[in-house]
């Protein structure tokens, strides 16, 4: 059996942390109301705050610590701590709130919160579907096996479609000539593309195989189950840069909002104390 | 016919030309991928049957277009002539006209000219890296976010409190720069100067400070009227008593909620611990209206001078006799009494006929001979013949014995006697007069407590589904000297203290009690300030 996940790490003791984290501010909200309602000022919003702030800076430490090799604890357990910390600070900040919001840097900073948590939440949730999805979708290839496998196709198709009328050498040599793969951001988190020349080559093919004369006919079938086997091929291909790019896609909120959020807790903080 | 001579230029394995020479006659020679074509270019590029060399009318030799494009100097032709030195593009090939050799009439040259890519590496460069520029785009969002966040959330509020001309300027505009730091909706009471947080956060890191609030609210009175001691109480700021500042009870930016705190923890904060605040106090502790707040004091107004207060406990019963010059049974005046006209006049008196409410908070009408007693009582300040009464007025005794003297001269001592043991006396307490005096007699005047509970506020009208014998006792009362205000048992039948108990309501200190002390008794807040 794999030896602990980020999940399961140490029996599930951040986990258990984050749970106990939880029901104490909880416990803690229900027991001190403020004779005013619930608001950041009291001594138990204080008290909520800096816990919450002192584990904001800990959360982003967590950025500079795994691109260490030496430090304390394993990173694994570091990550582990990340994100069942991260789900209790949450919940923290939420009751540091009182529950009240509007427009100000306040709520900003904590929307700015919710944005990170959320996309890394989605981070956590893309690191436990894509890995597997990702294997299933290569087996033993890599990237660029399958970028020499289509080279090869399309060598071949074109041999073939030499030998073939003009307007499925055309398509033959026009798919060959113009596929790419994750050309944009948007292809590559979509996976495929609407587009696509070796697919509509394929569609093509299957039209001009009717009127063919007979000693094309062989010839137009083996040059067609090479098309069909080499869009295949471009498909997985883009499937595989689909999953890559969804698996770094969320740190492009997780990472630029996190450093919004520590510019925010602090004027948050100084705007407190200022006009305190 | 056209005889031509084709030079084939290839490329060895060490990049040099080499040309291969090969002459044809034919009357057209074809060009194309197809085997059949007299010179069979294969390349996936040209079509099967591209283009063909023949003579056209004017006996020249031309390359015309087929099925595929020719390309000269980057325009498409149907016909190109072959004339010396004519270089078109055929696909990826290039044909030039080379000069002929004197056995053919034509010569060409056709080299390939654009290789067709190795696939690998094409393909690979047609296949983008996943998130490409991912950790410029990242960086450049962060900065941009943080540089805004840090621009309009930190530096232009604080460069608004600490350049003076920027914070003039600002003033001139609805909202300043730091509205961004308010953490909540202000207080419609303070919403049209709250635009600008400097009206009351005057000094930068400091709380704010009463000076701020008394700018405006001057009439504001101090809690205890005694101002040494005012002074001596709130000026200390000692942690665990929280500073006693006017923000500690009036929170703002907490709207809708009420801008004073409701809540007792802050007056328990002193009452609580009171000999902590002041040694010489006679108050005790108090934490809760129902567990440890004393019984009440009655406020008596003694002495001559009407403003002499004196505050008698409730349980001394022995002093709790009001002196108010009147002599009127309670008693009497409750339920089925009889009226003036024989025994059948039987009338129904409620608490409501003679004390009249008034005002929004209910307070009462003092009661008035002519609305309230007469139409009972007419017959006593009726003298003389029963068939011909002479009515005298209800007022001053100089007006009763001028109406004497007017109207029954001869009779004045006589009536003089009857009203001061029965008419006035009646009613009123009657006291001799000193030698010298224009009257023989005259009616003590009157003294009716207006305020019992001088210390604490109550609104009839909140109460006014209740009986009024429910607190005040006065069914069995004979005498005007019972003094019947409800004592603090009464209260706690239907309220408790700062948390609600069964069937009773939870009352805190602001239930009956202002903090601000009554602005008669006191000097202005600003003035204990300074």
């Amino acid at each position: 059996m794999q030896r602990g996940n980020i999940f399961d790490y140490k029996n599930y003791l951040y986990f258990k942390l984050a749970v106990i984290l939880i029901l104490l501010g909880f416990a803690a909200y229900l027991m001190f109301e403020p004779a005013v309602g619930y608001y950041g000022g009291s001594w138990l919003g204080y008290g909520l705050g800096t816990l919450s702030a002192i584990m904001v800076f800990w959360m982003a430490w967590y950025g500079i610590r795994k691109r260490r090799y030496r430090g304390s604890g394993a990173t694994q357990g570091w990550l582990s701590a990340h994100i069942y910390l991260g789900t209790a600070l949450t919940v923290l900040v939420t009751l540091h709130s009182g529950f009240h919001f509007g427009f100000n840097i306040h709520t900003l900073a904590y929307g700015m919160l919710l944005i990170v948590v959320i996309s890394g939440f989605f981070g956590n949730y893309t690191y436990m579907i894509y890995p597997r999805l990702m294997t299933e979708n290569m087996g033993e290839d890599n990237l660029d096996g399958l970028l020499l496998r289509i080279a090869e196709a399309d060598k071949l198709a074109r041999q073939i479609a030499l030998l073939m009328p003009d307007d499925i050498n055309n398509t033959v040599a026009r798919a060959c000539r113009e596929t790419s793969i994750g050309i944009g951001l948007l292809e590559q988190l979509r996976g495929f593309q609407s587009d696509c020349p070796s697919a509509m080559a394929v569609e093509q093919l299957a039209l001009m195989g009717h009127d063919l004369a007979v000693e094309h006919r062989k010839l137009y079938r083996d040059l067609y189950s090479i098309m069909v086997r080499r869009e295949t091929l471009v498909r997985r291909a883009r499937q595989d840069l689909m999953y890559r790019a969804r698996l770094g896609f969320w740190l492009y909120f997780h990472v630029p909002f996190s450093i919004a959020l520590l510019v925010a807790m602090v004027a948050h903080v100084v705007a407190v104390f200022f006009y305190w | 016919m056209i005889q031509c001579l084709l030079i084939k230029v290839s490329y060895n394995a060490r990049g040099l030309p080499v040309r291969s020479y090969r002459t044809m006659t034919a009357e057209e020679m074809t060009i194309g991928r197809g085997a059949e074509c007299t010179i069979h270019l294969p390349d996936p590029r040209i079509a099967m049957h591209h283009a063909v060399i023949k003579r056209l009318d004017d006996g020249q030799p031309y390359l015309v277009s087929v099925n595929g494009e020719l390309n000269i100097d980057g325009s498409i032709r149907q016909a190109i002539p072959l004339t010396h030195g004519t270089q078109v593009m055929i696909g990826p090939y290039q044909l030039k006209v080379e000069p002929a050799p004197p056995d053919v009439n034509l010569a060409v040259s056709l080299v390939l000219a654009n290789r067709l890519p190795d696939d690998f590496q094409d393909l690979k460069s047609r296949t983008h890296e996943p998130l490409q520029g991912a950790f410029v785009f990242k960086r450049r969002l962060s900065i941009w976010m943080a540089a805004f966040i840090m621009l309009f959330f930190l530096v232009l509020p604080i460069a608004q409190s600490l350049i003076p001309q920027l914070h003039s300027a600002m003033t001139q505009l609805p909202f300043g720069f730091d509205r961004v730091w308010s953490p909540g909706h202000v207080s419609n009471a303070h919403l049209h100067f709250s635009a600008q947080c400097s009206n009351c956060h005057q000094t930068l890191t400091r709380k704010v400070a009463d000076q701020a609030c008394i700018s405006c609210h001057r009439d504001t009175t101090p809690h205890i009227v005694d101002k040494a001691l005012q002074q001596r109480v709130f000026k200390t700021t000692r942690l665990t008593l929280g500073g006693v500042r006017c923000a500690e009870c009036h929170r703002e930016h907490k709207a809708p909620h009420p801008l004073a705190r409701q809540d007792d923890g802050m007056c328990v904060k002193c009452h609580g611990k009171i000999k902590a605040i002041d040694a010489n106090t006679k108050l005790p502790d108090i934490h809760d209206f129902d567990r440890d707040h004393p019984g009440f004091k009655l406020s008596f107004s003694t002495g001559d001078a009407a403003k002499t207060v004196e505050r008698i406990p409730q349980t001394d019963t022995a002093r709790l006799v009001e002196k108010t010059g009147l002599k009127f049974p309670h008693s009497q005046h409750f339920g089925k009494v009889q009226g003036p006209n024989g025994i059948w006049d039987v009338r129904e008196l409620s608490c409501t006929n003679c004390h009249r409410q008034e005002g929004k908070e209910m307070r009462f009408k003092a009661v008035s001979f002519q609305r309230d007693c007469q139409s009972c009582h007419a017959s006593k300040l009726e003298v003389g013949h029963a068939a011909n009464p002479l009515r005298l007025p209800h007022g001053a005794e100089q007006n009763v014995m001028n109406a004497l003297k007017v109207n029954a001269p001869k009779q004045l001592a006589h009536y003089s006697e009857i009203l001061k043991t029965d008419g006035c006396a009646y009613c009123h307490e009657i006291e001799g007069t000193k030698k010298g005096d224009s009257l023989p007699w005259r009616v003590v005047p009157l003294n009716i407590n207006q305020d019992w509970f001088s210390k604490a506020h109550f609104n009839h009208a909140s109460h006014r589904t209740q009986k009024c014998q429910s607190c005040h006792n006065v069914e069995q009362s004979e005498t005007s000297a019972d003094v019947a205000m409800p004592d603090r048992k009464s209260c706690l039948r239907c309220h408790s203290g700062n948390s609600p108990k069964a069937k009773r309501i939870a009352s805190g200190c602001m239930s009956c009690h202002s903090f601000h002390s009554h602005p008669v008794q006191s000097e202005r807040l600003a003035e204990s300030l300074k």
